[in-house]
């Protein structure tokens, strides 16, 4: 029976779509790049739950790394000596639902993690994370409202029609709900999947750690892969107040949500991918000082790297050290598709975040 | 909560009687089937038999289908695309399944067992209601248009499914991956009040990512205009054998019958199976050609299955029910 079982995830395995593939064309540092961000865009982790993806960040440092976890669940990594302390700090988290409730025909009801639009998940296979391992079943389609793009608040169906039954394959209020996900490239050196808000942040602090020059620093540097961003900075809350006063500057490395879509009002935002990271100088939770902008532009150009100014929505971690006198330095990458199982990069941005990352470590 | 999937001709009931679910009794069996199973379903979790299934199949000859179990047949014909009028992939793979099938001149796979009469036809419709590319836009973007759907009542949530999802375009060179753009929530904030209008999302709003920069880019992947699109299939299985997928009941079913013909019935008379193209156009055009071309037939039937959540990407169908299907079959090939 088992045999069979397997037989049958392998088929559904495949039938998944296109495997991950590298290109013939790709170079070193994309290959590297795409090595890191495959397993951790795979991985599942709702805000609150992102136990599994820290597992595989700690086992993607370097081998030399020390890491801790604060018991907010943020993952730490310490180097250097000295002030001024400066920070980075990417999320592990990804937007998704909880259960909050079993209804008498075994249906979940659902609370969302974060902000996203409800009807993409709409009608498509659904995951339960349970302490006992992944449950599968799909978010069920309206029955009614057929002329509205928002659906009613979404439910589950595990394939079970009572609340006993469900209770039964170890679902319950609290466990996670995403959809299924995969890493898949696109044309030239671009990729899809889900969650790489902020799995290319993650990554990038990965890869500016494989290659930094620890012998160069001149002070504390600390990196921070933060929980529960999506739901309100609760993980950097944390770290900023168990740091105080000591960090000089926090450089949150996420999203540039950017508006180089066909569907997107271009007044502002329009930070085209391809072209390298991003001065995130401007969101709704924060506003780097423009003597900073102009450092790190001077650092960017100092190494050749490719970085890019801009404006966008939404808000960042630094933003939660910045009542503590520590200057809040943003910055990103440009990202199609925020939130939705479709999102979009380019893995030569990836590369251009990482590089920056490391100059900046290394030389501001 | 289950309802039979639209534009199945199973309920007719004539001269010709064409229809294996009659009545209420598969619908009943199948709401008995859905209500009362309880059982934990597979997890998720990769044994040495998946991956050594794995490395067997990624190796991707002609898609090779002989010698699999309902469940199996179900569950790759899912994970297909046909769309409507442009099946000939799939075709192409079920006449590897049935040595001695040929394909007819509209693309219908038929194959004959048995001799003699009564002369009967058991039919089975491939096809999906999907996209073309209608336009490839200077920037490499791709416009859509719908194919199927128009002379039926397709859900008004069909081309919903389409944003912010993942698509596949099967180009002249190969499956080329892309997505559907959507916009981005975080750029809606602010930008959107309360009585703002919610309309529906259309195939006019569709427009396909693949990654290229420019036309030429596009078209260099095999990308040109008539290329079918089709969400990127993901079977799921879940509860007790319950498959989710776009077109669930229609692939069960041709399964079904794959799976009847494989336990090599002893036919009564002349047996047609006929797996049909563009039941989604003209009439039923596919079924009408086998008749016109093969008939005329002592009696007709089409496979099918009641299936829930019908036109969505989780349309579902037990696959006890295909299982039950099967029997049928072979019961009706035989003349029992």
């Amino acid at each position: 029976m088992k045999a069979v079982r397997d037989c049958v995830l392998a088929v559904l395995l495949l039938s998944a779509g296109p495997p991950v593939y590298l290109s013939a064309q790709d170079s070193v540092r994309i290959s590297e790049a795409q090595s890191v961000l495959a397993p951790l865009v795979e991985t599942y982790g709702v805000s609150g739950a992102e136990g599994p993806v820290r597992e595989v960040v700690k086992r993607l440092l370097p081998a030399w790394a020390v890491s801790s976890t604060d018991t907010a669940g943020n993952l730490w990594v310490r180097l250097g000596e000295g002030g001024p302390v400066v920070v980075f700090v990417a999320h592990l988290d990804e937007i998704g639902f909880r259960v909050t409730g079993i209804r008498d025909d075994g249906t979940l009801e659902l609370e969302t993690r974060g902000g996203f639009i409800s009807s993409l998940f709409e009608a498509q296979p659904a995951l339960v994370h349970t302490e006992k391992g992944i449950i599968a079943g799909v978010f069920i389609p309206r029955d009614s409202g057929f002329a509205r793009h928002t659906p009613p608040p979404l439910r589950v169906d595990v394939g079970t029609t009572s609340r006993a039954a469900t209770i039964a394959r170890g679902v319950g209020p609290g466990g996670t709900v995403t959809m299924p996900k995969q890493y898949v490239r696109l044309a030239g050196t671009r990729a899809t999947g889900r969650s790489f808000d902020d799995r290319v942040g993650s990554t990038a602090q990965l890869l500016a750690l494989r290659r930094l020059d620890r012998a160069t620093l001149k002070h504390e540097v600390i990196f921070i892969w933060s929980v529960r961003e999506e739901i309100g900075l609760e993980g950097a809350e944390a770290a900023a107040a168990s740091l105080g006063t000591n960090p000089r500057r926090v450089y949150a490395i996420d999203t540039f949500v950017s508006a180089d879509s066909p569907l997107e009002l271009p007044n502002f935002a329009v930070a085209p991918i391809g072209r390298g990271a991003v001065a995130r100088a401007l969101d709704n939770s924060s506003i780097t000082p423009p003597a900073y902008v102009d450092s790190l532009v001077q650092v960017a150009r100092a190494r050749g790297v490719a970085l890019q100014i801009g404006t966008t929505n939404g808000g960042n971690d630094g933003s939660e050290f910045t009542p503590y006198g520590v200057v809040d330095v943003a910055i990103g990458w440009p990202l199609r598709y925020s939130h939705s199982p479709a999102e979009v990069i380019d893995l030569k941005d990836v590369v251009s975040l990482a590089d920056l990352i490391r100059a900046v470590a290394e030389t501001w | 909560m289950i309802r039979r999937k639209r534009g199945l001709s199973s309920l007719h009931v004539g001269p010709h009687p064409e229809g294996w679910a009659r009545g209420n009794t598969t619908l009943k069996r199948l709401l008995g089937v859905l209500q009362h199973r309880a059982i934990p379903g597979p997890r998720l979790s990769v044994g040495k038999t998946a991956a050594a299934v794995i490395l067997l199949l990624s190796a991707r000859p002609p898609v090779r289908l002989s010698g699999q179990s309902v469940d199996q047949l179900a569950l790759r014909f899912a994970s297909m695309t046909a769309v409507t009028g442009l099946e000939q992939a799939m075709a192409d793979s079920l006449r590897g399944l049935f040595p001695g099938s040929a394909r007819d001149r509209v693309g219908n796979v038929t194959l004959t067992l048995g001799q003699g009469s009564p002369k009967r036809l058991l039919s089975c419709p491939l096809d999906e209601v999907g996209y073309v590319v209608g336009n490839i836009l200077p920037d490499g973007f791709l416009l859509l248009r719908r194919v199927g759907g128009a002379t039926r009542t397709a859900s008004p949530l069909l081309d919903q499914q389409l944003e912010g999802h993942r698509v596949t375009v099967f180009g002249a060179r190969g499956a080329v991956p892309g997505v559907v753009a959507v916009k981005s929530t975080h750029l809606t904030r602010g930008r959107v009040g309360p009585g703002t209008p919610d309309p529906v999302f259309t195939v006019d709003n569709a427009y396909v990512d693949v990654g290229a920069t420019s036309a030429a880019e596009a078209q260099g992947l095999g990308i040109a205009l008539l290329a079918p699109v089709s969400l990127a299939k993901r079977p799921q299985l879940y509860g007790e054998r319950l498959l989710a997928a776009p077109a669930a009941g229609r692939r069960a079913a041709c399964a079904a019958l794959a799976a009847a013909v494989q336990a090599k019935p002893k036919v009564k008379g002349t047996v047609v199976v006929a797996f049909t193209v563009q039941s989604l156009y003209a009439s039923n055009a596919g079924l009408a050609s086998v008749k016109a071309l093969q008939g005329p037939f002592d009696d007709i039937k089409t496979a099918a299955l009641p299936a829930r959540y019908g036109d969505t990407a989780v349309e579902t169908v037990a696959l006890a029910d295909a299982d039950r299907l099967v029997r049928e079959i072979v019961q009706w090939m035989e003349g029992r």
